[in-house]
């Protein structure tokens, strides 16, 4: 199964803004919980069932800690848990989501995507070095944590230095891979002026029009529940 | 008419062409450079790191001036076009790049993207476009891996991708930056033979390179850079005629596979007492049961599996194999930064997976994934412990001839001098067992021995040392023992006394052949069209 890049950005808006700011009522939740197939769902299915688990594990201890563990606790024990345990349990849901996106998507059929939609090269150029910067960026920031392991720098024993000691490194390569990817692709004629071919193939199927129109009814119920508080609660 | 003086003209063509770049930091300036490159004509450039190799293939692909700031004076012409004034989409329909860094060439995630890329840029009808893909990785035996992710190839893979990601727009120059640095020498192998193809085919090839053994026979000029100019150019005649004095003294590699074995005492350091002092010693480091897993598409593998090895303490062991044998897993493991079982015993003491990354020490490939701090004193003291550590780094700086970079910034250095820093950070914190990943890969004679002494004198510290090469003249250098990975085992592993040199120049013949006799590179039209 292949969903259209348009299809993944219609359905990582209506995920990211559903969940996040969640609206309440019996009829949102329900919204809510469907919503939730889509990260964890697509990512099981598209093979990645180690990915789906972790992030479905951290989503559901996250929130099942802000449900059950929350009222028992006290003062700023209280503060710290339930703000840590909502804000992990809203944005999991979109990370994944987003891995989702970016580990199915080729860069190929991204720029498809954007020439169909006429979006600009200044804009569309940018957004696709991001499918190979993030990924090789993580490549990097294994090796500088093994590194860190070796030489028994945590945030324990370093403190406050522990962030500056991980962004140094990472800063480094982030210029260095910048730079790099640029020259290789500037020197292989991106961004010539003539319209540029692209080979990637994108079209909506079935499965597309229902993803969409999902997302798109789970939008509507969010603004409806946000803008007629009482009108869909139950 | 027109059409048929310009097939006459020179593909490549420089005349008195000098760069310098602005700010000065991003590599080495040019001055005066003229040559010219016929059809299927083939120019190695060569000369120590930092002599401006890389500039002049910039000048070629137009890089320099377009990306890289700075003043270009003098003419640049590929087929006719004047590059330092012509947009670079303009120059890339004459001119396919390879450059040095396989993580940082590509641009896409898969590689049948990665090879249409160009000709996408370059606006192509989409089904010409799907022809020369088809036609690219059937040449560069890409075609089983055409829907793989760029990121699960190996580096000769990913240098195969990139090969035919240029070879795709069908230029009429191709231009390599150091192509050959991170592969082993299967790989180096089909590169050559991609080289060969391109010349067969009246492409014209320039490639700046270090380890130049792979173009013998290919190449018809070899053009000599010292500081910037072009101090020395031979043909592919005079060049061979060259003595190995000359050769070493110019600070150039080994001409051909054979010369590295031929010319094993050319470092300046000696390895054959070693080897008898290593070999006489009883203590030794124990590596048992090593193993190690890895998630590939969902399923555990076993990338690693060693059920006993042997190092004598102190020795220096060269480990060899071909790319993705499981060598790098092999150094992770050792150091206890993988997800790995087994034990390594040290001193009298077995160490599992913890204790082993607070006693063995990995000098990564990159160096600068492990400096951490503001300066090279404190990356030294940083993890020593009592009053007197600001002393003991300066001594240990000292030892390695960093004592006067001691207050700069650890980025400020060079790659060489990065790296010894990290070894500086394995004598600080006592490690007994320092693994090398690929130390040498990208450097020139030169520095390389100098990788070499800095080994030496760790291992007059009684430290044992692995080092995980692809290079046989840095093997012969300095180390006392092999071993071969194949597939996650040892295969094989030996001291490197005569007979081992002649069973270690073996495998890397038999290595090399193996890429040359690739039957699904051999069957290509144009190979049977030179038969």
């Amino acid at each position: 199964m292949r969903l259209d890049p348009r299809t993944k950005m219609v359905m990582l808006f209506a995920v990211s803004t559903v969940l996040l700011l969640g609206g309440n009522g019996g009829a949102m939740f329900a919204v809510r919980t469907a919503m939730l197939l889509f990260p964890f769902g697509l990512l099981a299915i598209s093979g990645r069932m180690h990915a789906a688990g972790l992030m479905l594990a951290a989503y559901l201890g996250s929130y099942a800690l802000a449900a059950f563990a929350a009222p028992t606790l006290e003062g700023i024990a209280n503060a710290i848990t339930v703000a840590t345990a909502t804000v992990v349990s809203r944005f999991v849901p979109t990370l994944a989501l987003a891995y989702f996106v970016f580990a199915t998507t080729t860069v190929s059929e991204f720029m498809a995507a954007m020439g169909r939609m006429r979006i600009p090269d200044w804009i569309a150029i940018p957004l696709s070095v991001l499918f190979r910067f993030f990924p090789t960026l993580g490549q990097e920031a294994r090796a500088i944590n093994a590194a860190m392991r070796m030489r028994n720098i945590t945030p324990i024993s370093r403190g406050a230095s522990y962030v500056e000691n991980c962004l140094v490194p990472l800063m480094s390569c982030a210029v260095s891979i910048g730079e790099d990817l640029s020259a290789a692709a500037l020197a292989r004629g991106l961004g010539a002026p003539w319209p540029r071919t692209n080979t990637g193939s994108v079209g909506f199927a079935l499965v597309d029009a229902v993803v969409i129109a999902v997302s798109l009814a789970a939008t509507a119920a969010l603004a409806l529940s946000l803008a007629f508080p009482e009108a869909i609660a139950w | 008419m027109v059409k048929e003086t310009k097939t006459e003209s020179p593909v490549l063509f420089m005349s008195e062409a000098s760069f310098s770049y602005a700010g000065g930091h991003s590599g080495a300036g040019v001055e005066g450079i003229s040559l010219s490159l016929g059809k299927g004509e083939v120019a190695l450039l060569c000369g120590s790191s930092g002599c401006g190799k890389t500039t002049v293939t910039r000048l070629a692909n137009g890089l320099a001036p377009h990306f890289y700031e700075g003043t270009e004076t003098g003419t640049v012409r590929v087929c006719g076009l004047d590059v330092a004034h012509a947009e670079l989409w303009e120059t890339a329909r004459f001119v396919g790049s390879v450059f040095q860094n396989p993580k940082t060439q590509f641009y896409n995630v898969d590689v049948r993207g990665e090879v249409a890329f160009g000709c996408e840029n370059l606006g192509f009808e989409p089904a010409d476009i799907e022809r020369r893909v088809d036609a690219s990785a059937k040449e560069f035996n890409l075609t089983p891996l055409i829907d793989e992710s760029l990121f699960s190839l190996s580096g000769g893979q990913k240098q195969r991708v990139a090969c035919a990601s240029a070879a795709a727009t069908s230029p009429a120059l191709v231009v390599l930056d150091e192509p050959s640095s991170n592969l082993d020498f299967e790989a180096i192998a089909q590169l050559r033979m991609a080289i060969s193809r391109w010349k067969a085919t009246g492409t014209a090839v320039l490639v700046a390179e270090h380890r130049i053994h792979y173009l013998e026979g290919i190449a018809d000029y070899v053009l000599y850079l010292d500081n910037g100019r072009l101090a020395r150019r031979w043909t592919a005649d005079e060049f061979a005629r060259l003595d190995d004095a000359e050769r070493i003294r110019l600070g150039l590699r080994a001409r051909s596979v054979d010369d590295a074995f031929r010319n094993s005492g050319c470092c300046s350091v000696p390895a054959m007492p070693y080897a008898q002092k290593a070999a006489l010693g009883e203590n030794v480091v124990r590596l048992e049961n090593l193993t190690a897993h890895c998630r590939k598409n969902g399923v555990l593998e076993k990338t690693l599996e060693i059920a006993s090895l042997e190092l004598p303490v102190g020795s220096i062991t060269a480990l060899v194999g071909a790319c993705g044998a499981g060598k790098s897993t092999f150094a992770e493991a050792v150091c206890g930064l993988n997800r790995c079982d087994g034990t390594v015993t040290l001193e009298g003491a077995r160490l599992g997976k913890r204790a082993r990354r607070r006693k063995c020490f990995m000098v990564m490939q990159d160096a600068s994934h492990q400096l951490f701090s503001e300066s090279v004193l404190d990356e030294v003291v940083l993890g020593m412990e009592g009053p007197d550590r600001q002393q003991r780094g300066l001594d240990i700086l000292c030892d390695l001839d960093l004592d006067l970079f001691a207050e700069d910034h650890p980025l400020s250095l060079s790659g060489g001098q990065r790296q010894r820093v990290a070894i500086a950070q394995a004598l600080a914190t006592n490690r007994a067992l320092v693994v090398y990943d690929e130390p040498t890969s990208g450097l020139d004679l030169f520095h390389m021995q100098q990788v070499a002494e800095g080994i030496c004198r760790v291992c007059e510290r009684g430290i044992t040392q692995v080092v995980i090469t692809h290079d046989p003249e840095f093997a012969l250098s300095c180390c006392t023992h092999v071993a071969v990975m194949d597939r996650g085992r040892i295969t094989e592993a030996y001291p490197l006394e005569e007979s081992g040199i002649s069973r270690l120049a073996s495998f890397f013949r038999s290595e090399y052949h193996a890429g040359e006799d690739d039957p699904s590179i051999r069957k290509t039209p144009y190979s049977r069209q030179k038969e």
